[in-house]
């Protein structure tokens, strides 16, 4: 009887193993945090791929072969990343999608270049594509991006002539802030005052009367929602005509709710949540996507993610070989973007995603928001 | 001449609050000869109080009297449960060593704001537009109703206890108790009954204040009486704590320094600048503006 378990087992196993094998196909990867904390995110982006492949299996796969998912959970952490790297790579896929975190996807990194498997990640540190890896590319913008975003749309779109910046203390305001005046200043713009706040302390009025008589015609505020909704508020109080422009710290809804009657008319730039995206190609794959699942993507992040897969598939169509290198080549000199549903795909020679999907939002006078810019 | 103006009238409408505030710490401290530490964090459970009167039992009117109601209800909650600190935390201290006292007061202080994240929770609640929001341009200035509201009804709060103290017997039941409370119990005074009304007077008008910030600021978090009570506590120093009027002028002095302060020079040190002031104020009028030079005793 013992023997007889054993044997099926063996036979299982072997068919298990053997029949992927048998039917050729292309492998891709999908390395995300599936548990953890971000288990929401890794989720996300192994359904999504899990979506596409099925979509495009459906129409009869790449150039005849169909997509197989080969998921690892790297769990967010740079050690299981590692793990989940030699795993992959040993099964011979020759993509990656993932991961979520930027120490996950750069943990990751160096194995799958040298071993020539293309990778593509969400993750927004500048350094992921500052190691020179053919293989990876980011399917998000970097953090300067946003900085680059908003002084493009306060100095090209809105022409505003008298620019505040003011920020907290704070590494996370205090970087944007910089960045934003830097940025500013580069695109030909003019920063009247750079001010610094301190965070909670509720009473910015003082600053703002030193403010008003620089005359500005904007306000960018780097910093939290918590004190973005009471300067915005403060600043409509003191009689301040300027626009009120927010960094993506933001946007939540308290911030409406702090600066009550005055939130209408301020601006806030972030990356959309998925229902916002304009696009056709996203409309058709947030329906599909329901359909399967029953929610929406938790996030921007993880449809991004779904993006790098269609560019490596649409990469690998376009040259009519499987060949990982050609793949990144193809990629890296697109001269026309291809529609992605994140907004438009295409790459530079390093590997970041060219453009942005920050967009800009206007409060309306019920709290909701309208998008008023996007790039 | 437009920022100071404007500057001006910051000031003066945080220097009401301010004062307000004040008035708790040294109306107690002058028969007591405690500094309530709890007392800031009174002032903030006022606001979480007063944002809950407003839900539940006014279900969120807007109306005057639903404003003039919530003030109300709030001051006698605030009011009862100053009385309930008094007996639980203080009184059972009053003959034992100064220190104690204080001890007990800084615990009551860490219990009423833990106490208020517990009931309403660490994040940041938004306290609703209740005052409309109405501006005047005078120039290049801009005063706000609320602005106006805060400042008037201050002043009126500030006469009517000013009155009260010098004017009525339990006014001047208080005063005797201040000067000498074994003496005043000689007279026939009922000292527990004087301090119990201390607290009703220094918790209704906490109430306010603390409605005030929540109506001006909007955000309102449960550990902001410890800021707001600090400030209030310098006032009172400034003013000479233990004095009326005192914290009354110290409240609005402070206001002021503090909105020119961040006016003038930067609102990151304004903070700074305060102390300054207040060690300035102990070197050099250890008693504060107001207070009266009373002999060591040794």
């Amino acid at each position: 009887m013992q023997k007889l378990f054993k044997m099926t087992v063996a036979l299982l196993a072997v068919a298990l193993c053997a029949t992927p094998a048998l039917a050729d196909t292309l492998k891709v990867g999908v390395q995300a945090p599936i548990t953890g904390s971000y288990a929401n995110e890794g989720q996300g982006i192994e359904n999504s791929a899990r979506l596409l492949a099925e979509q495009i299996n459906a129409k009869g796969g790449v150039m005849g072969k169909k997509i197989e998912i080969i998921p690892c959970d790297d769990q967010g952490t740079a050690m299981a990343a590692a793990i989940c790297a030699k795993e992959l790579v040993n099964q011979g896929v020759s993509m990656v999608i993932g991961s979520y975190t930027s120490t996950c996807a750069e943990a990751a990194q160096k194995t799958y270049f040298n071993a020539g498997v293309l990778q593509t990640s969400d993750g927004t540190a500048d350094s992921l594509t500052e190691h020179g890896y053919w293989t990876f590319f980011r399917n998000s913008f970097p953090n300067s991006a946003e900085a680059e975003f908003a002084a493009d749309y306060m100095v090209n779109v809105k022409k505003y002539k008298r620019i505040v910046v003011i920020s907290d203390f704070s590494s996370y305001a205090d970087g944007l802030g910089n960045a934003v005046e830097a940025a500013i200043k580069k695109q030909g713009g003019n920063v009247v005052a750079r001010e610094k706040v301190k965070a909670d302390s509720q009473n910015f009025t003082p600053v703002l009367t030193g403010i008003k008589s620089k005359n500005p015609d904007a306000i960018f505020y780097a910093g939290y929602y918590t004190d973005g909704g009471l300067i915005r508020q403060q600043q409509v109080a003191l009689g301040i005509k300027a626009d009120f422009i927010g960094g993506d710290a933001n946007d939540n809804p308290d911030f409406v709710k702090l600066a009550g009657s005055a939130a209408k008319g301020a601006y806030i730039i972030n990356v959309p949540t998925p229902e916002m995206l304009p696009y056709e190609v996203a409309k058709n794959f947030l329906a599909d996507y329901k359909a399967k699942y029953g929610s929406l993507p938790p996030s921007i992040w993880t449809i991004m993610n779904a993006d790098g897969m269609r560019a490596f598939i649409h990469a690998m169509e376009q040259n009519k070989s499987f060949d990982t290198k050609k793949a990144a080549d193809y990629l890296m000199n697109m001269k026309q973007p291809i529609p992605g549903i994140t907004g438009p795909l295409q790459f530079a020679k390093d590997g970041n995603r060219i453009g942005s999907s920050y967009m800009t939002f206007e409060i309306q006078a019920d709290g909701k928001y309208k998008v008023a810019h996007a790039q | 001449m437009d920022i100071f103006l404007q500057q001006l009238a910051n000031g003066l409408t945080i220097g009401s609050m301010f004062a307000l505030v004040a008035l708790g710490y040294t109306m107690v401290y002058g028969v007591m000869r405690l500094i309530n530490f709890a007392h800031g964090d009174m002032v903030a459970a006022a606001a979480f109080v007063g944002l809950t009167v407003y839900t539940q039992i006014m279900g969120e009117a807007t109306s005057l009297g639903a404003v003039i109601m919530i003030f109300l209800l709030t001051a006698i909650v605030m009011a009862c449960i100053g009385v309930v600190l008094e007996r639980l935390a203080y009184r059972p201290l009053r003959t034992a060593p100064r220190l104690s006292a204080v001890v007990s007061a800084l615990g009551a202080s860490l219990m009423i704001q833990n106490g208020i994240m517990l009931v309403w929770g660490p994040q940041m609640r938004i306290f609703p537009e209740l005052v409309p929001q109405v501006y005047w341009n005078l120039g290049n200035v801009v005063i706000s109703l609320i602005q106006v509201v805060i400042l008037l009804l201050s002043l009126v709060l500030m006469v009517a206890l000013y009155l009260f103290i010098e004017k009525t017997r339990m006014g001047a039941a208080i005063r005797a108790s201040s000067i000498d409370q074994d003496a005043a119990r000689l007279m026939g005074i009922n000292v527990n009954r004087v301090i119990a009304l201390i607290f009703i007077i220094g918790s209704s008008l906490g109430a306010v204040g603390g409605l005030f910030i929540g109506l001006y600021y909007r955000g309102i978090t449960f550990n902001m009486g410890w800021q707001y009570g600090l400030y209030a506590f310098v006032a009172a120093i400034i003013g000479g704590i233990g004095n009326i009027p005192g914290a009354m002028l110290g409240g609005m002095l402070l206001g002021l320094f503090n909105a020119f302060i961040a006016g003038y020079i930067s609102s990151t040190w304004a903070d700074a600048f305060t102390f300054i002031l207040l060690i300035a104020i102990l070197v050099i009028r250890p008693t504060g503006i107001l207070g009266e030079r009373v002999a060591e005793k040794v």
